[in-house]
């Protein structure tokens, strides 16, 4: 509508001459990595490009098994603490904004305000209690403590993003629903959680890829190289590789583990974009 | 109903069991669909806070009791700790350089892209990539090596300038300036929310002012900046709260040591450290408590200064 000349469009075209080129630098490091992964230590640092002459898989494979554990086990260990948190996460959170959008209770104001308040606490003021309640409830060590608080909504903001949605859909349906006789855990199980695929899909997705990133979380919890994720695997590489012998290893471990994240992404592009328009940002 | 004759005794027995029943009626579901959040707040939450804040007066590692030593963490951090001071100013650093400059690229790109129709949803995918992974242990390991001595920034400047760089992330003058930049690299998300807010704008403010004459600085700063005004406000808000909380990064780049010279010990990593290496829980409470009162005196000033210039477009004067 700006421009109504026939003439070549100059302005457009430098526009998206200088978008690809910004975009390019955007994800050049990521792609250097990507490539480095597939050179020889010796080629890494002695060209930029983003070709390798060759796919040299070594890299992957004396990687994937450079710690003392296999990597297959911090993936395992990693995805079933990623799962248990989406699953936790969906349960506990869509519940409690079921109690605040939809059903009455006293006190239920005074309720919902502690929890709007708890979006607000740094996590530092319960790190060091919750650990000491951990570790004497004998679950240092063990998957609990990154898990069982995903089954109790401690993660408030899935509860925000669901009540948000919740309160879009109309009443007229589950007052229907209760004329013919369904009880509260009907309509929740029957009617909102179906009719809520979008925001529960979202906090699937953001719960997956915050659970799958957590540093601070394993760091402190998981103690014994068996029960690492991912993570701290990648941690533990850095400190071994010290000096630049393991570069390419190093370089190849880390574009694997961003693979996930990555898959997720592409498959969820808009729900993504979309969730953090919402306000899902934290980074 | 059931009974013709009740004596009195029995008939309070009754309508107290009908009242019992009537709260239970009214109050039992929302409740048992509250439960697990209830369990969580109370044990994950809110004990632990009130927890935090009693340890916050006491010495504790873990072995013996706790002993309760009255306001001296607290003194101790606000005129003795040097190491935490050297922490606050890194922390400060990064906080005003990273989320000022991270916001103005975003609301820059927003701007762009909002005017270009198509591949928006191409470049809105690029450039939010780098926010989605930054946060990953990868990403802070390629950092390290990007800025490192025989890094690529390095084999950059040799290539087109012939000097030699030094180890960024190892050097302290320029080891918080990588995390800064880092935290720049990452400005997908906000420039989301940003797009989000230039799609509000009601395009025929501008056709009617650049019919009056209106050059596009002058609709920058008398549309665009009043009317998006709310979303920076959110913005910044947030990610100033998110800047302070910053862990990972620092972790890896530094090597968990916050070095060198503690250049980039940012606050919550020296809290981990001291909760976690050096085992002094009590300080690391008082520490919490101390970030808690910082975020929220940002969060209160942002909030409070607000009014002054937050256009909130229903509230038309």
């Amino acid at each position: 509508m700006k421009t109504t000349r026939k003439s070549f469009p100059w302005g457009q075209f430098t526009r998206h001459a200088l978008l690809i080129l910004a975009s390019l630098l955007m994800i050049y490091p990521l792609l250097w990595m990507m490539s480095s992964a597939f050179k020889l230590d010796s080629q890494i640092f002695s060209s930029m490009g983003l070709l390798p002459t060759e796919f040299n898989l070594d890299n992957f494979i004396d990687g994937w098994s450079a710690l003392r554990v296999d990597f297959a086990v911090f993936y395992i260990n990693s995805f079933v603490i990623a799962f248990l948190s989406v699953l936790g996460n969906l349960m506990a959170c869509s519940l409690t904004a079921y109690a605040f959008t939809r059903l009455e209770f006293r006190f239920k104001k005074f309720w919902f305000a502690l929890m709007l308040g708890t979006l607000m606490l740094p996590y530092h003021v319960t790190l060091v209690p919750q650990y000491i309640l951990f570790s004497q409830l004998g679950w240092v060590n063990t998957i609990l403590p990154l898990v069982v608080p995903k089954f109790l909504a401690v993660d408030a903001f899935f509860i925000f993003l669901m009540v948000q949605f919740f309160r879009g859909i109309p009443r007229e349906i589950d007052e229907a629903a209760t004329l013919d006789g369904c009880g509260p855990w009907r309509i929740y199980w029957r009617i909102m959680l179906p009719l809520s695929t979008p925001i529960l899909a979202t906090a699937a997705i953001f719960s997956f890829i915050w659970s799958y990133d957590d540093f601070l979380g394993p760091l402190i919890y998981l103690n014994d190289m068996q029960g690492w994720t991912v993570p701290l695997a990648l941690r533990a590489f850095v400190d071994a590789s010290g000096g630049e012998s393991l570069y390419g290893e190093l370089f190849a471990m880390s574009t694997l583990s961003l693979v996930p994240v990555f898959i997720v992404f592409l498959a969820f592009q808009n729900l993504i974009i979309r969730g953090v328009a919402l306000g899902a940002l934290k980074r | 109903m059931e009974s013709t004759i009740k004596s009195p005794q029995e008939n309070e027995d009754h309508t107290w069991r009908v009242r019992l029943l009537k709260i239970w009626r009214r109050n039992g579901p929302g409740y048992l669909f509250l439960l697990p959040w209830l369990i969580g707040f109370f044990g994950l939450t809110l004990g632990p806070a009130i927890a935090s804040f009693y340890l916050s007066f006491t010495n504790y590692d873990l072995l013996e009791p706790a002993r309760w030593t009255g306001l001296s963490n607290y003194k101790f951090a606000f005129f003795n700790d040097a190491r935490l001071h050297k922490s606050l100013s890194v922390t400060f650093t990064y906080v005003m350089w990273s989320v000022p400059l991270r916001l103005s690229v975003a609301l820059a790109l927003a701007m762009v892209l909002d005017r270009s129709v198509r591949g928006v949803s191409f470049y809105r995918a690029t450039f939010y990539l780098p926010s989605l992974l930054g946060a990953s242990v990868a990403v802070s390991v390629l950092w390290r090596q990007i800025f490192g001595s025989e890094g690529l920034v390095n084999y950059l400047l040799l290539l087109t300038t012939g000097i030699t760089g030094p180890s960024w992330v190892t050097h302290p003058d320029y080891a918080l300036s990588t995390l800064i930049v880092l935290a720049v690299w990452q400005f997908g998300s906000p420039m989301i929310i940003f797009l989000a807010g230039l799609r509000q704008i009601p395009q025929d403010l501008y056709e009617a002012s650049s019919m009056d004459g209106a050059g596009s600085l002058r609709q920058f700063y008398r549309i665009t900046l009043p009317l998006l005004a709310p979303v920076i406000f959110f913005n910044l808000v947030l990610q100033t709260i998110e800047a302070f909380k910053t862990f990972t990064q620092a972790f890896i780049v530094s090597g968990g040591t916050g070095g060198p010279v503690d250049s980039t010990m940012f606050y919550s990593l020296y809290m981990y450290l001291e909760a976690f290496a050096n085992f002094r829980m009590g300080y690391a409470s008082a520490l919490a408590w101390i970030l808690m009162v910082i975020i929220g005196i940002f969060t209160s000033i942002a909030f409070l200064t607000s009014k002054y210039w937050v256009y909130y477009e229903d509230e038309r004067r």
